[in-house]
């Protein structure tokens, strides 16, 4: 084994670091204490600090203890380690058996600035350290959060593969594998499940051991009074129980990933044939309004599953909805840009108001989104007969990202050109100088105005081009999940 | 350097256009004081013509060495300090800085500006305390806040320095900050003025102008003086001599909008509404402000547009100019605007032609 190898020669000072990943509740802690029993070693963590609360930093300020956030924790740990060799803190004595280091929990970065401390604090340990060291890495699913924090993890693993680092992946465990290990619980608990029970306990889990063992242990508990009454009562209780997936107190909650979800809003299926009858003495509606319903749960709910933030569900929708639309309903689009259109003004932050109070925030942000998602629900009266589609990243990032540039850009030059450019502004800049600065500076060549324009675009291109690949790829991935739901 | 530049007029004398104002001016601060000033009026009509003419007056000729600067500033915020860095442009007299270029955080800009100069204040050569004068660009831009803020500073460290304002409109200005200056409108030169000054500069470049070349510069440049005096040197380099049926040739940007109209026309179909979106990405990427691509295509739109349909797009057209300036978005709301056009255009056409 890997750690046997490093405790007998722990004097060889680099590739001292494993990496294991893996989703939560796969085991990662579990497996290290389990080898360090094994081999009779001792486990050496890196105690988290607790958390202070606000509140408590309020307190604190004013009696001049510092607040040490978990980052700069982790950094003077390092360099203690690095320095010192591993010196635990609280405890003097020298410890007779070998010592394995074991960091859970990485502090969270937000950001490129605190996430590069964080960068250079593990390069630091993993050169310096002299123990058999184990990083926990928690991967969540890559697909749900297209935001940066899911991609600065994978990047540090990567770099940190560079650097040395072993790293031992574990994947989610199998259903089967999990019934295995409840029954055998059951067994020695004494407990009797049937066995359709232990398969939707394995199943609820999805995966994550930790969990499933847990939902166990409250199953168990829960009928133990009902236990001498009748046994078929119990019998049907719990059956009653495990047939609605949905009702079981300690089932995981049904997740979608984003692209699922906005696929299920933009194919925007409805159920055909008969056609809606008001039997509920509903409201008559016009024949132009009247929608057949839909075949899947209420958009809202499909959102709250999916985790979608609503500016950016907003830009998805924004992105691929005309490939959705039928060639000949330009009304169709119309009427979606406008909702849409509504829900950035939704969106906006609220002028004037000094004082923002979070919760009509979140009222304004769910609204948003059900806004935009009903709106392109309502407005595709006759969508395309489902085929294949690939959902591509809203363009609106990429251009924002190079307006920014460009205005910068705009700006520095502005700086160091002549006087009038520095009085004038942006837009002026924009409309009236550079156009004819471009002219003069062609001369006598007829250069075609969106030449002009694309050669501005050039640079920037390829400016982006390298860091978006990577997101891209990213993608694509998941389009081919996307095909019909 | 650009005629804009060359024959921009150095002292409030000189001026061709808006002469009364500027000898209006000119008594005003005769004294060697002013009140606060606000300047308003449309884009290319002299605004900034008559200030920096103004400030050589009260302060001779020191005020034209000017330094530019990237100034950074760190502000003291309850909790946390701000960074924030500007460009100024200053002299030993005057400051000026386009305040809304700093976005959300413009409020705290312009306090510490004034601030910061009146701490420092110059002494002329009497022993007197003088004043400086801070200019203020784009105060239309201004968040609310930032407008009350200046409000208070204004009054607070009046003794110390003056404030000269400069903005498209007037009506994007609180009250408050409105009452407390002396309002200047500078109107858009009539044509007759910029072929004036055209002349002016032809004469000065010793060039030779057909009879009505000029007229036609004037006619196409929107009132905007600027716009004018740039054709007119594109024109230069273009051709020259003269002829007098000779293009003027068009802005970039105008010319692509009037391909995206072309394109609206020519069909009405979602695939098309997705190859306009990608122009129009390509208008904005160029720093074009969104409200003036809507203003230009509706201009391109209504050209060619059936008479019975113009108040319905212009309508349209008002609906999203004003939750483009409200939303964050802009992208949505031109896409919006350009989907409501084609499908009223298409209901329209199948409706006479069946």
């Amino acid at each position: 084994m890997w750690f046997e190898e490093r405790l007998q020669n722990s004097d060889n000072s680099c590739g001292n670091v494993i990496l294991i990943s893996g989703q939560a509740g796969v085991g990662k802690s579990a497996t290290i204490y389990a080898i360090a029993c094994h081999l009779g070693v001792e486990v050496q963590e890196w105690r988290t600090p607790t958390p202070t609360i606000w509140q408590e930093h309020l307190h604190n300020s004013n009696s001049g203890i510092q607040y040490m956030s978990k980052l700069e924790e982790f950094e003077n740990f390092v360099e203690r380690t690095s320095k010192y060799g591993l010196i635990s803190s609280s405890i003097t004595r020298v410890s007779p058996s070998p010592i394995i280091l074991l960091i859970d929990d990485l502090p969270v970065v937000n950001g490129k600035v605190s996430y590069g401390r964080l960068h250079k604090c593990l390069h630091l340990l993993l050169q310096s350290v002299r123990l058999p060291t184990a990083i926990l890495i928690n991967d969540c699913g890559r697909s749900e959060s297209p935001e940066h924090r899911s991609r600065y993890w994978e990047e540090l693993q990567l770099s940190l593969q560079d650097a040395g680092a072993c790293k031992v992946a574990f994947n989610p465990i199998t259903v089967n594998s999990i019934k295995r290990v409840l029954s055998k619980i059951c067994r020695s608990e004494r407990c009797e499940l049937s066995l359709e029970q232990i398969d939707v306990l394995a199943k609820a889990s999805g995966g994550d051991i930790r969990h499933a063992i847990t939902s166990l242990q409250y199953f168990c508990l829960k009928p133990d009074p009902m236990h001498s009454l009748s046994d078929p009562v119990l019998q049907e209780n719990g059956s009653i129980h495990l047939d609605d997936e949905v009702s079981l107190p300690f089932g995981k909650d049904a997740t979608l990933s984003l692209f699922h979800a906005l696929g299920k809003f933009l194919h925007n299926k409805r159920e055909t044939g008969n056609l809606v009858t008001s039997d509920r003495g509903a409201i008559l509606l016009k024949e132009k309004f009247a929608r057949s319903p839909l075949k899947m749960d209420a958009p809202e709910l499909v959102l709250s599953q999916a985790h979608g933030q609503a500016s950016l569900v907003a830009d998805f929708l924004h992105e691929n909805v005309l490939d959705f639309v039928n060639e000949e309903a330009i009304e169709d689009a119309g009427v979606i840009g406008t909702y849409l259109s509504d829900t950035d003004l939704l969106l906006a932050p609220r002028v004037g108001t000094l004082s923002r109070s979070f919760e009509a925030d979140n009222v304004l942000q769910s609204a948003a989104a059900s806004v935009a998602v009903r709106g392109v629900l309502f407005g595709n009266t006759c969508p395309v007969s489902s085929r294949w589609h690939a959902i591509r990243r809203p363009a609106l990032w990429q251009i924002d990202q190079s307006l920014w540039h460009n205005k910068c850009r705009m700006l520095n030059q502005r700086r160091d050109a002549r006087i009038s450019l520095c009085l004038s502004d942006l837009s002026v800049l924009a409309t009236e100088l550079k156009p004819v600065l471009n002219w003069l500076g062609h001369r006598v060549h007829d250069v075609k105005p969106h030449e002009v324009l694309n050669k501005a675009n050039f640079a920037e291109d390829e400016y982006h081009g390298l860091r978006l690949d990577d997101k891209d790829d990213k993608i694509d991935d998941d389009d081919d999940e996307i095909e019909d739901w | 350097m650009l005629w804009v530049d060359k024959y921009r007029p150095k002292t409030l004398d000189k001026v061709l256009v808006h002469q009364d104002i500027a000898q209006n001016l000119k008594k005003l601060v005769t004294e060697q004081d002013c009140p606060h000033l606000l300047f308003y009026g449309p884009p290319g009509s002299g605004k900034k013509t008559l200030i920096m003419a103004l400030l050589r007056q009260i302060f001779g000729a020191s005020a034209d060495k000017v330094k530019v600067e990237n100034k950074n500033w760190k502000v003291d915020a309850g909790s946390r300090t701000i960074d924030v860095e500007l460009t100024t442009l200053s002299s030993t007299h005057h400051v000026e800085l386009s305040p809304s270029d700093a976005g959300f955080q413009d409020r705290y800009v312009v306090q510490e500006i004034i601030k910061e100069m009146a701490k420092n204040r110059p002494i002329d050569s009497k022993g007197k305390k003088g004043f400086k004068v801070l200019v203020l660009n784009e105060v239309d831009k201004l968040s609310r806040e930032a407008q009350h803020s200046l409000r208070r500073t204004m009054e607070k460290y009046s003794a110390s320095c003056r404030l000269i304002l400069c903005c498209n409109s007037s009506s994007k200005v609180t009250e408050a900050v409105r009452s407390r200056c002396l309002n200047m409108r500078i109107n858009a030169p009539t044509e007759g003025e910029i072929i004036k000054v055209l002349e002016f500069i032809g004469k000065k470049e010793s060039l030779q102008l057909p009879p009505g070349f000029a007229e036609r510069i004037a006619h196409q440049s929107n009132r905007s003086l600027r716009r004018a005096i740039l054709s007119f040197e594109t024109c230069r380099v273009q051709q020259y001599p003269f002829t007098s049926n000779q293009a003027i040739p068009p802005m970039d940007w105008e010319e692509y909008i009037s391909e995206i109209a072309s394109t609206i026309f020519k069909e009405q179909s979602p695939k098309r509404l997705y190859e306009v979106r990608g122009k129009l990405y390509e208008l904005l990427v160029n720093c074009i402000p969104p409200e003036i691509i809507l203003k230009r295509l509706l201009y391109e739109l209504m050209k060619k547009l059936d008479s019975e349909l113009k108040h319905e797009i212009a309508h349209w057209a008002a609906y999203y100019e004003h939750r483009l300036r409200l939303g964050q978005k802009a992208i949505f709301h031109l896409e919006a605007f350009v989907a409501k056009f084609m499908s009223i255009y298409k209901g329209f056409l199948i409706e006479t032609f069946g």
